[in-house]
């Protein structure tokens, strides 16, 4: 209707500019516009018509002769336009597997070869490209969609580089824009708009899968110790199943490791389920996480994941130091002496100048009490100080502590006691920094009176209060317990910390219990508290709540806990031939980056794949290594490090990942009209429904990419104008016959 | 204490002669009998009086300074059902040998000598309410003359397997052992007592008690011997829990209650009041920290 009323389409408005045809100063027409308003308003001024009716008829009259005039300069748009059979127009077409879901390939195929190619061969010559896993000019679409992945990305850079060769006049583009090469950032975008070539997106698929749930992400943690506890948390979406319930279970191979059943919540929305798991023996272990489908589902390959987590045969040493015999620390060695994977070194003063050591591997070690070495304290993971005052350490002993946690990377737990946090004097050392809450400057904080522990929200969260793996249990279990034999107060957790549960020692009163928080690069925690003692002497000698709550803790402290040597991968599955980025972190003997190190990677993997290779320095990270990998094939992978310095070994580490062909495309299929449409925008093209794709040959031509020729295009014989005069003069004709003139 | 008399007169007395010293024969025998029981028990009094005097009894139950500050360690007596009590016991049972002096002479040490934040007053407690699970650490006295109901016993079983410390002391000899076991076997029969070996940690955790001697109570007074009955040796005994750690420190032929309360006692022998505050200290250090 537009282009009937306006002879052209609005692309050409949009894209053109207004010009007058007629050569003839546009100051005269301003001039004859200005003369014939004062010659209306005198001839209808003169005829003595009511003040209001001259007004509204002069206006009527002049504005026909206005639009006379206008026409008589003849307006035209100056647009720019192709110059026809010399600019080539790149249709790129997703054949990825993507498109095979709701026939979309076969849709778009059928769009291209039966209308478009012959549309656009008329004005341009044609070149074809399929974006899949690596762009390529085709002659003839394939059969069917067998991309593995969909680098949208890729294919139009390719096509922005091929622009200074040949003239493009603009991109055609047939896709579900379920792009997951990660090639389609602002630099492709960028790289096509200083090519000035315009990117039309036709969408296909729906933008909302009517039956499916999509696990669209999975987190659990690459390293744990054996037999820990992880808590598995999920991202789902799902549509079309609104109030069902459907199962979710992770499971190693046959084995089961953790089940539950999911309430579907409100269409098109994604949410957040958590499963707690034992980790089990040592071992790499692929885990799958999977959503039982639902009858109706269109896709069911979105209902499965796999994660990797290395369980390693660990045992993370522990030094805890007590200012003076206290039951806490009888029982937390209890506790410990229960876990096969954790190992505690302990001192406590029995006397003014004496130390009573356990756990020691040697005569020798701790013989002189708390280390003041690097070296010597930097051989554990983690820290406890008890019921120590701050003063006890040396300024030395004291930055130590605060190092251990921040270059080292170690956990370090503040407890409780008459002799420790404010009480102690800890808000005036230097390690007051390190903790999680801003301690009052006074004494008698610590109060030997009975408190219960309620969690907070995060704490019922947390996997180191997670006694039951029910939440609703084991909130119910945390109320039961007995009370603590004493509780200290804090003062105000810092922004970052996170309070994981409240001791309450009377109505309406309630001080922070448990608070963490990450810092440097280990972790700090306090517990206000030495009387959890009375949670294992107050309950039944087969409750395991106290073994429990102090082995979770623990291994939360020094669990992860790096060595000096620590290899990761950037992404933990890659996918069709993507690299792997492989990254290790080398720190000398005092835990310092290490810049000089040489590191090398042997890489195993499926069917006998076996390679070392080197890592390069990380450009601006002093001690970080790292190069690229493509692994050969689909499966999982081991690398191991070793970094060395001259003639010593610094460390060795070891990391697993896994290649995965295709599964990606199952993820996310819905149509990205969001991605398609800023991708028009930013580029100058437009987006299409498949429907509308008829306008976009006149679309393209408009392009001012490639050869273009300058047109100007009439406007004055449009319809538009005649029917604007024709109206013009009827308002002024039922005008008069109102008022009975006529 | 024995003492021996004897009647040299009584033979030509009791010579057969035929006759009318026949039938007196019975009555001397009677009369000779009462004067040697009337004589040993003079001397018995005699000499138990002289300990008394020497070591004069005091219960006085006042509570020290600082009873009232809460504190992390608290000496926990156990009261407990007697076997069969004689004298004065009958009315107090054995459980109460010693206290409240002993308990507090010892906590004045064991503060003086350890960073331990202990109470200085004794605390009671049995097996009948749950409070014993608030203490643990727990002295028992003389358990050579307990009789645990089994409900009793079951509920120190438990307070031994939630970590709970005993450390028993004061009863001597063959019967008194028998009297001990036969109580404890009823709910810790599952593992044996064993003697506790001269390297074990619990001898070495603060002082080093590779030297022990038999610690005597007062009875012995003036302790050229050192045992009771025929608790010759002294044996420091243990019940381990599964995991080896001595739960129940059993001080068996040997009295360290005695010791304690009269360390401050001229008579009471300076060598066997230390070994006492040691032996104690280091199995409370050893409670506190296994």
């Amino acid at each position: 209707m537009f282009e009937f009323l306006f002879n052209y389409p609005l692309a050409v408005y949009r894209k053109g500019t207004l010009v007058f045809s007629s050569g003839w100063p546009l100051a005269l027409l301003a001039l004859a516009l200005v003369v014939l308003a004062a010659a209306v308003a005198i001839l209808f001024f003169r005829h003595r018509l009511p003040r209001k009716r001259a007004l509204l008829l002069g206006a009527i009259e002049w504005s026909v002769l206005a639009v006379l005039l206008l026409l008589l300069w003849q307006p035209a748009l100056s647009v720019s336009v192709l110059k026809p059979q010399q600019n080539v127009v790149a249709v790129v077409v997703d054949t990825s597997q993507s498109m095979a879901l709701e026939d979309r390939y076969r849709e778009a195929r059928s769009l291209f070869e039966n209308r478009l190619a012959s549309d656009l061969r008329k004005r341009f010559p044609l070149r074809l490209y399929q974006a899949g896993e690596a762009p390529t000019r085709i002659e003839q679409l394939p059969a069917e969609p067998s991309a593995r992945r969909t680098d949208l990305g890729a294919a139009l850079r390719q096509i922005a580089s091929e622009s200074s060769l040949m003239p493009v006049g603009a991109v055609v583009l047939l896709t579900d824009g379920a792009d997951n090469g990660g090639n389609l950032g602002a630099d492709t975008i960028e790289a096509l708009r200083r090519a000035r070539i315009p990117v039309h997106a036709i969408g296909f698929g729906s933008e909302r899968m009517a039956s499916d749930i999509e696990i669209l992400d999975a987190d659990l943690p690459a390293r744990a110790l054996p037999s820990s506890r992880l808590m598995l948390a999920a991202t789902l979406r799902q549509s079309g199943f609104r109030g069902k319930t459907a199962r979710l279970t992770v499971r190693e191979g046959e084995r089961v490791l953790g089940q539950k059943d999911l309430r579907l919540p409100a269409d098109g929305e994604s949410w957040r389920e958590t499963l707690p798991l034992n980790a089990g023996n040592a071992g790499v272990k692929t885990l799958e996480i999977s959503v039982q489908p639902l009858e109706g589902e269109t896709n069911t390959r979105n209902n499965r994941v796999e994660r990797l987590v290395d369980v390693r045969d660990r045992k993370p040493r522990i030094l805890y130091i007590e200012g003076e015999p206290r039951w806490e620390m009888k029982f937390i060695r209890r506790a410990v002496e229960e876990d096969s994977q954790l190992d505690l070194a302990s001192l406590v003063r029995t006397t003014e100048n004496r130390f009573y050591r356990q756990g020691i591997r040697s005569p020798q070690e701790l013989e002189r009490g708390f280390p003041s070495a690097v070296e010597e304290l930097f051989a554990f993971q983690a820290l406890i100080i008890g019921n120590v005052e701050a003063g006890y350490f040396t300024p030395v002993q004291q930055n130590l502590i605060r190092e251990f946690a921040d270059r080292r990377g170690g956990g370090v737990l503040f407890l409780g006691g008459r002799a420790a946090l404010a009480d102690g004097g800890w808000q005036r050392s230097a390690a007051a920094e390190m903790l999680p809450v801003t301690l009052p400057d006074r004494k008698g904080t610590f109060r030997r009176e009975p408190a219960t522990v309620e969690l907070t929200r995060a704490g019922a969260e947390s996997l180191i209060l997670r006694l039951e793996d029910d939440p609703e249990k084991n909130a119910a279990r945390w109320k039961a317990l007995p009370y603590l034999a004493d509780y200290q107060m804090t003062g105000e957790p810092k922004p970052g910390a996170t309070v994981l549960a409240e001791a309450i020692p009377g109505v309406r009163l309630r001080h922070p219990l448990l608070v963490t928080q990450n810092y440097g690069r280990g972790r700090v925690a306090l517990l206000a508290t030495g009387g959890t003692w009375r949670w294992q002497m107050a309950l039944d000698a087969r409750d395991q709540s106290h073994e429990t709550f102090w082995q979770q803790l623990l291994r939360w402290l020094a669990g992860t806990v790096e060595e000096r040597v620590t290899l990761t991968t950037t992404r933990q599955t890659l996918f069709s031939e993507e690299p792997a980025v492989i990254r290790a972190e080398v720190r000398d003997r005092n835990y310092l980056p290490a810049p000089g190190a040489v590191v090398s990677v042997h890489l195993m993997g499926p069917g006998g794949v076996s390679e070392t290779i080197e890592l390069a320095p990380a450009r601006g990270e002093p001690g970080v290594y790292e190069a690229r990998w493509r692994a050969p094939r689909p499966g999982a992978y081991l690398a191991e490090a070793t970094a060395r310095e001259g003639l010593e070994e610094l460390g060795r580490d070891t990391a697993t990942f896994r290649r995965e062909d295709g599964s990606q495309e199952f993820f996310r299929t819905e149509q990205n009209r969001e991605l398609l449409e800023r991708l028009a925008l930013q580029t100058g093209g437009r987006y299409y429904r498949p429907a509308d794709a008829g306008s976009l040959v006149k679309e393209i031509e408009l392009s001012e990419a490639g050869i273009t020729v300058r047109e100007t295009r009439p406007v004055w014989n449009a319809p538009a104008a005649f029917l604007l005069l024709a109206g013009l003069k009827t308002a002024g004709w039922l005008v008069r016959r109102r008022w009975g003139a006529v | 204490m024995a003492v021996t008399v004897s009647f040299p007169q009584a033979s030509a007395i009791l010579k057969p002669t035929g006759g009318i010293y026949m039938h007196m024969r019975r009555p001397v025998a009677v009369l000779m009998a009462a004067c040697l029981f009337a004589a040993s028990l003079f001397a018995f009094q005699r000499g138990y009086g002289n300990i008394r005097r020497l070591f004069p009894e005091v219960d006085d139950e006042t509570p020290p300074p600082g009873a009232q500050e809460k504190t992390e360690f608290y000496f926990a007596r156990l009261r407990y059902p007697n076997v069969r009590a004689t004298g004065i016991w009958a009315m107090r049972g054995s459980w109460t040998v010693d206290y409240p002096k002993a308990d507090r002479q010892f906590l004045q040490g064991l503060l003086r000598l350890t960073r331990i934040h202990a109470n200085p007053m004794e605390r009671v407690v049995d097996l009948i309410s749950d409070e014993i699970f608030d203490y643990p650490f727990v002295y028992v006295v003389e358990p050579g003359h307990w009789d645990l109901p089994d409900a009793q016993a079951k509920k120190l079983r438990e307070f031994i397997d939630r970590g709970g410390f005993l450390m028993t002391d004061d009863f001597h000899g063959t019967f008194e052992w028998e009297l001990f076991t036969a109580s404890l076997n009823k709910a810790f029969a599952d593992r044996p007592i064993v003697d506790i070996e001269d390297d074990d940690p619990v001898f070495h955790v603060l002082y080093d008690l590779n030297d022990r001697v038999q610690v005597p109570g007062i009875v012995n007074y003036p302790f050229q011997k050192t045992y009771e009955y025929d608790g010759i040796e002294p044996k420091w005994r243990a019940w381990r829990d599964p995991k080896g750690r001595i739960a129940i420190a059993i001080c068996f032929n040997m009295d360290q209650g005695d010791a304690w309360e009269w360390a401050d006692n001229p008579h009471y022998p300076e060598k066997y009041a230390s070994q006492a505050y040691r032996t104690a200290i280091n199995y409370i250090l050893y409670a506190m920290t296994h």
